[in-house]
């Protein structure tokens, strides 16, 4: 992978998921990664907040991925979840849903959009994603876990959104979306997959990478960070 | 059968691979499940013209043989596996080689192997 800082920004750990932080950590960072996100379901959230364990050479970052089907009751949780999430989720699955978190700036990912029959995106979506800069989440769990028609149905979804990603230039982001240690698979791995599904290599290693980045970049201001647009790059004394 | 010369031979790639699973499983229950998920993802077609081969498997790691064309559809074929033997699994691929003495010196005989703890939390 060379130098690239490859992250996985869906993955679930106890109680929503099987495995404790600790031991998906141990797991990305030997298959390569940068570092996660911890993106618990809002509904199953532990008790208090978790203590995020510090590896060497990893980064985990806090995250939340919002379930909630009323549009104004989910904005209200974005305001009350954006302080504290370095990655914010909506987990999508309904026309009002998916419409209320691309037209909230405030949200950094939609995953799980399709419904019934439907990828989930049309033109308007993705046109109010890509001023947004609310990006599509491409799971990979859904996709290995089924096979035959749940699997092409979710495949031909897929494709779909992105054609239109490609069209309105929304951001794309590759996550395993693990529930396990199981369920997590390499950069590499994960690029061969979205290579098979029909992304570019480039636009894969954006979704992996780049995408990421740029969404830590705009939750995590730097420390000379004075207000949008002014960055204290480097401190110089002037006699 | 006289051999096929070897510049007639088909060129191949050699993957080195660790595979975690909840319990140890055996080569050939790995061999039926790359090969179904190779089939079931990529089609029959194009699971044969990858020519997939489990060389060899023992404590969790091993090398898999595909055709030099077609390495990232044996990836995406090989991350494709969830389970093996009804046992949960994932399988991670520690480099790709030309031959079978680069692959397994590489990425098969590093003393400093990775034992992940998956069932104890550790702090």
């Amino acid at each position: 992978m060379g130098k690239l800082k490859c992250y996985d920004f869906c993955v679930h750990a106890v109680p929503d998921g099987d495995n404790s932080v600790e031991e998906l950590a141990s797991l990305a960072r030997h298959f390569g990664y940068a570092g996660f996100a911890l993106t618990n379901h809002s509904d199953k959230l532990p008790q208090k907040k978790p203590v995020l364990p510090s590896l060497e050479g990893f980064e985990i970052f806090r995250g939340i991925e919002l379930v909630e089907e009323n549009p104004s009751k989910l904005h209200g949780l974005v305001g009350k979840f954006r302080k504290n999430a370095d990655v914010l989720i909506v987990h999508g699955g309904s026309e009002k849903v998916n419409r209320a978190a691309v037209e909230n700036p405030s949200v950094d990912i939609l995953n799980h959009p399709s419904f019934e029959k439907s990828s989930g995106i049309n033109q308007v979506l993705a046109k109010a994603a890509a001023d947004n800069e609310v990006a599509i989440g491409l799971n990979m769990r859904p996709l290995l876990h089924s096979r035959g028609s749940r699997r092409i149905r979710l495949l031909t979804d897929l494709m779909a959104n992105l054609d239109l990603a490609r069209k309105y230039d929304v951001q794309l982001v590759l996550s395993s979306d693990a529930m396990s240690c199981y369920d997590l698979r390499s950069p590499r791995e994960l690029l061969a997959l979205a290579e098979l599904f029909g992304l570019e290599e480039s636009e894969a290693v954006n979704a992996l990478s780049t995408v990421p980045e740029r969404i830590l970049a705009r939750n995590r201001p730097s420390p000379g960070n004075v207000r949008e647009g002014v960055e204290v790059v480097e401190e110089v004394d002037f006699l | 059968m006289k051999h096929l010369m070897p510049s007639l031979r088909s060129k191949k790639r050699y993957l080195a691979f660790e595979l975690f699973s909840e319990e140890p499983v055996n080569r050939g229950e790995l061999v039926r499940e790359v090969l179904s998920s190779a089939s079931a993802l990529l089609g029959d077609v194009l699971a044969s013209e990858c020519d997939i081969h489990v060389l060899g498997f023992e404590a969790g790691k091993g090398i898999i043989q595909c055709s030099h064309s077609k390495v990232t559809e044996t990836r995406a074929a090989l991350a494709a596996i969830t389970r093996v033997n009804r046992l949960r699994a994932t399988l991670y691929v520690l480099g790709v080689s030309g031959t079978i003495k680069r692959a397994t010196e590489k990425y098969l005989n590093d003393d400093a192997g990775f034992e992940p703890n998956l069932k104890a939390v550790e702090e």
